[in-house]
Order: C-alpha cells, then sequence, then structure tokens
C-alpha cells in the first residue's frame, strides 16, 4: 500500500491518502491527489517539485497548519489533527518574532511548554551552542546575516525536541554560500540530534545532498511520481557532490520533473 | 537619441551642428546622466542641517505673515482684527500669571485624559480582538461601520439630555468622537501581523491566548501608539465641541468667553497653547513609540 520505509527504523510519520481541494472561481483545483509518504524514525526525506506542485501544502498539512480534503497524517500513530510542539517548523523565512532577542526567540516554544525558568535558561544556553550562536544570544533578529537567522529558527524549532522536524524551503531565501554552510550545518544538527526530518525544497542538489531519500512530486494534480533512495551513507561530506552517482541521481530528478513540465 | 560610439559627447545641447572635432584632438571629459541633487531629490533624506533651517523658514514664514495681517488690521474696530504676536505674548503672560491658563489646562486636561484614555482602552481591546478572531470582525465590522459615520458633534443635545451639562457628557463626547477610529485603526494594525508569526507560533504550541498575548499584541505596539498619536487630534477637536456646551474653565471656554469681550490677543494666545500641545504631545508618543519598540526604530 504504502512506500516500503527505510531501514533507519519503523515510520515515524505517515502521510497516506492525501488529497486537497482548493475552492477557486474556476471551480475545484486538485492540489493534492492521493499522496503515500512515510518518513523512517530519524530519516531525513526531502519533497522535490516544481512551483506550484503543492510541495508547500502537503508539509502545511503535516504541520497542522492546513486540512486536508481526506487522508490522514498520522506521528507514532497519533493523527494530526492540528499545529502542535511535536512537529517542528522551519519557515522560509521571517519567521522570526522582531521583538524578541535571539535567546528569547529560542525559548518562545520553551515558555509554551511551561517550563521552568532555570530548565528553559539551561536548554536555551545547550542549544545556542549547538547551532554557535552562543555569543549572539541577545541580539535581535534584524541584526543577524540571513543565514544566522535560518540558524535561530532551527534552533528555536529544536529546542523542544520534537518528534518530526519540517523544513518549508528553508534556505531558499540565501545565497549559494550561506545555502551550503547551513547545509553543513543542518547535517550536523540532524546527526546530534536524531532527529526525524521532511524537507520541502525545489533545489534538487540540496535534496540530494541532505536526504536518505527524496520524493519526486509532480504538478497538477500533485502526486508522488517517483521514489527515489539515495545511496550514500549518513556520514557524507561535500565532495560527495562531486561524484559521477551524485551527479547522476541529480541528472535523473531533473528529467523526471522537465518531463512533467513539458507533458 | 542615438549617438556614435565614437562620438565627443555633447558639452551643450544648444549648440546646433557642432563640427565634429579632428580625431587626434583628445575632447575633454563630458557628463553623463542628470545629477540627483541633495535638496531635490524625490523622496531624498534631508541632512539634519538642512531640516534645521527649513525648519526655522518655515516657522519663520507663519510669524512673518501674522505679523503682515496684524499690520494690515491694526486701527480696526471692528471685522477682521489680528493681535500683533507681541501683544499675544503679553496676554499668555497675563493668562499665565493670573492662573487662568493653568486652571484651564488642568480642566481641559483632566477630560482629555479620561475622554481619551478610555477611548483607547476600549480602541485597543476591541481593535485586537476584531484584528486576531474573524468572529469578533464579522459581528462588529457592519455596527461599527455605521456608528462612526454619525457625527459625534450631533450627538450633544443627546448627551445633555442623557447625562447633564456637567464632566459625563464632556467625556462621554470625547469617547464617542473617537473610539470607533481607535478601534478600526487598531484592528488594521492587528490584521497586518504576519501570517507566518502566527503559524510560527502555533507550531511552537502557543494557544490562542498565548499568541495573542505574545504575538499578535508586541507586533502590534509601534502601530497602536501611532494610531493614538493620530486619533488625539480629534480628540482635541472634541474636547472643544464638549468644552462649548457648558464650563467654566476650559482651553475652549476661554476663547469663547474672550471673544464676548473681543479680547483678540487672548484667543490668539489660546490657539497657540493648542498648537503648543499638539507638538508636545505628538513628539512624546514619538518618543513612547521609539521606547516600546527598539525592535521597529
Amino acid at each position: 500500500m504504502g512506500p516500503v520505509s527505510t531501514a533507519a527504523g519503523p515510520p515515524k510519520l505517515i502521510v497516506s491518502g492525501l488529497v486537497k481541494r482548493f475552492a477557486t472561481k474556476d471551480g475545484d483545483t486538485l492540489a493534492l491527489d492521493g499522496i503515500d509518504l512515510e518518513v523512517a524514525a530519524g530519516g531525513f526525506v526531502s519533497l522535490v517539485g516544481t512551483s506550484g506542485c503543492g510541495k508547500s501544502t502537503l508539509l502545511n498539512i503535516v504541520a497542522g497548519l492546513d486540512q486536508p480534503t481526506a487522508g490522514t497524517v498520522t506521528v507514532d500513530g497519533d493523527l494530526v489533527v492540528g499545529p502542535g510542539p511535536d512537529r517542528g517548523v522551519v519557515f522560509q523565512a521571517y519567521s522570526l518574532f522582531p521583538w524578541r532577542t535571539v535567546a528569547e526567540n529560542i525559548a518562545f516554544g520553551l515558555e509554551c511548554l511551561k517550563l521552568r525558568r532555570a530548565e528553559r535558561n539551561r536548554r536555551v544556553a545547550e542549544m545556542l551552542s549547538v547551532v554557535g550562536l552562543s555569543e549572539f544570544a541577545g541580539r535581535l533578529p534584524r541584526e543577524l546575516s540571513g543565514g544566522m537567522r535560518q540558524r535561530v529558527a532551527i534552533a528555536r524549532a529544536l529546542v523542544g525536541e520534537p518528534d518530526v522536524l519540517l523544513l518549508d524551503e528553508p534556505f531558499g531565501a540565501l545565497d549559494l554560500q550561506t545555502r551550503q554552510s547551513l547545509h553543513e550545518f543542518l547535517r550536523k544538527v540532524w546527526l546530534r540530534t536524531g532527529a526525524t526530518v521532511l524537507m520541502v525544497t525545489h533545489d534538487v542538489g540540496e535534496a540530494v545532498y541532505l536526504s536518505e531519500r527524496v520524493v519526486v512530486l509532480t504538478r497538477s494534480p500533485g502526486t508522488v511520481s517517483e521514489i527515489i533512495d539515495v545511496p550514500f551513507g549518513r556520514t557524507r561530506g561535500p565532495a560527495v557532490r562531486r561524484e559521477q552517482r551524485f551527479m547522476a541521481i541529480e541528472d535523473e530528478i531533473d528529467d523526471l520533473l522537465r518531463a512533467r513540465r513539458a507533458s | 537619441m542615438t549617438v556614435p560610439v565614437d562620438s565627443v559627447p555633447a558639452v551643450d545641447a544648444a549648440e546646433p551642428e557642432a563640427p565634429a572635432p579632428p580625431v587626434a584632438v583628445a575632447a575633454p571629459p563630458g557628463h553623463r546622466g542628470r545629477p540627483l541633487g541633495t535638496l531635490g531629490r524625490i523622496r531624498g533624506t534631508l541632512p539634519l542641517r538642512w531640516r534645521l533651517i527649513l525648519g526655522a523658514v518655515g516657522m519663520a514664514g507663519v510669524i512673518v505673515l501674522w505679523i503682515v495681517a496684524a499690520r494690515a488690521t491694526a486701527g480696526a474696530d471692528t471685522g477682521v482684527r489680528v493681535p500683533t504676536p507681541a501683544a499675544t505674548w503679553d496676554a499668555l503672560r497675563e493668562l499665565w500669571s493670573s492662573g487662568t491658563l493653568s486652571a484651564d489646562l488642568a480642566a481641559s486636561g483632566e477630560r482629555m485624559l479620561y475622554g481619551y484614555g478610555i477611548s483607547v482602552l476600549i480602541g485597543v481591546v476591541v481593535g485586537i480582538a476584531m484584528g486576531a478572531f474573524p468572529a469578533a470582525e464579522g459581528t462588529l465590522e457592519a455596527p461599527i461601520g455605521f456608528l462612526r459615520y454619525i457625527p459625534a458633534s450631533a450627538l450633544t443635545p443627546i448627551m445633555v439630555l442623557w447625562l447633564g451639562v456637567d464632566e459625563a457628557p464632556k467625556i462621554t463626547l470625547i469617547v464617542v468622537g473617537t473610539v470607533f477610529f481607535n478601534i478600526l485603526m487598531v484592528a488594521d494594525v492587528a490584521r497586518a501581523v504576519p501570517r507566518e508569526l502566527i503559524d510560527a507560533a502555533a507550531t511552537l504550541g502557543a494557544s490562542r491566548r498565548r499568541t495573542v498575548a505574545r504575538v499578535v499584541i508586541p507586533h502590534s505596539l509601534p502601530g497602536i501608539v501611532d494610531v493614538t498619536r493620530i486619533n488625539l487630534a480629534a480628540a482635541w477637536l472634541m474636547l472643544v465641541v464638549a468644552e462649548l456646551l457648558a464650563s467654566d474653565e476650559g482651553l475652549a471656554v476661554r476663547i469663547v468667553r474672550s471673544g464676548r469681550f473681543l479680547h483678540f490677543d487672548t484667543m490668539f494666545a489660546v490657539l497657540v497653547v493648542f498648537g503648543v500641545i499638539g507638538v508636545v504631545s505628538d513628539l512624546a508618543l514619538r518618543g513612547l513609540r521609539w521606547l516600546v519598540a527598539p525592535w521597529d526604530r
């Protein structure tokens, strides 16, 4: 029925038979049509697709920010009915609270969990050192570069130790150099925290480099066109990007996306 | 406008058909583009020095006009009469030393404090509710849209019949004259909170109440201060309408009383006081905005 899960562990996140229909003035639009998807515990799965394929809609439904027309999302067997701290989300940009310092931004979720101040401060300090921003704890977001802001956003999403980390084109607004350094950063954080990650991106190289598995979505209606397992280990480094196999996978996905656009 | 690449840039556009100079002669460098300038640049930033100079010129212009008007009407017993700035200044000092001005300021200030204070309080609570919750917006938009087009000054007779001629109708008039603008403008401010911040709070586990308290209100704070600053002018307008009802003390009362005795200098002195209060409160609220929102300076 659903796709086979990876060897990394039992499925943590299961998306099953997901349909999303939008009412538009030209009648209903089918944005997602029967999406099945699994992410293993501690796994890293990316969704790639051309713009308008509904990949962000899919992520929003998993986050609980949007309701599916049909189908279900479960985390550890529990049905997702709305947003919650068990699923941390990193948005594309500008989602930090501009009036809060870096440390206060990271603490927001811990405040919601009603943690005591001492415990909160300890976990914020720990997370600040994980993301390498300890010396910027007292800065406001506007005093940081775009890359640093996204590191804060990732720290804020992870500090509450969510079951799943959802990334919605997290590096799309950044320049190439910053993006590549954040790739290394995200890989480090992922391996260190053991988080289960589902990422949406339109950058094929990024998806292949970071993920264990890439799900290619087609547009109108959005369906899963192909699932590609990435054969590199969890401890891969930037050098893998120059390997023949890496480029072959990139080309394969590019061809899939282009073929779908042409048809 | 196509000019051959090797031709010399035109030094003087008015010069008709300048003969092409020999190729060997080195031409002086020309100019490309139109300089943007400092003072004339559209939406440019004015240097502080120029800001002060131009501000002084503007104020001096008003005073010069005033002096000219005073000269022109000097000696007239009836009709248009404008007191000189000096006479106005003397009247102002007289108002101050007799204690009249401080009593008027206290009376008007108290009415403004209660009236506008209540208006801002209601405006913030209802405005945030409307901006944050579509159900509150749906319920209140139609009635408020209707009520705000009723000129508050037209309610004066009703207020007198209901509440007498004491302080209550005056304070009520200030509230009624400003509260709907405060509500609708605060609602706009609250609606401007980015969707992503609300979503981020929800995914971090914030309840609705916490999202309003920790996201909607902090983000709206500078905007709310701006709204109170803008609508303060309407509150002064309503204060004058209210004081014309019946009062012993108050800035507007002073103008009416002085008018009966044709004391133009005193009337102008009170107008100057109104202007000064306006500028001071404007600056104070700008300062408050700067203080409450260091992130949005």
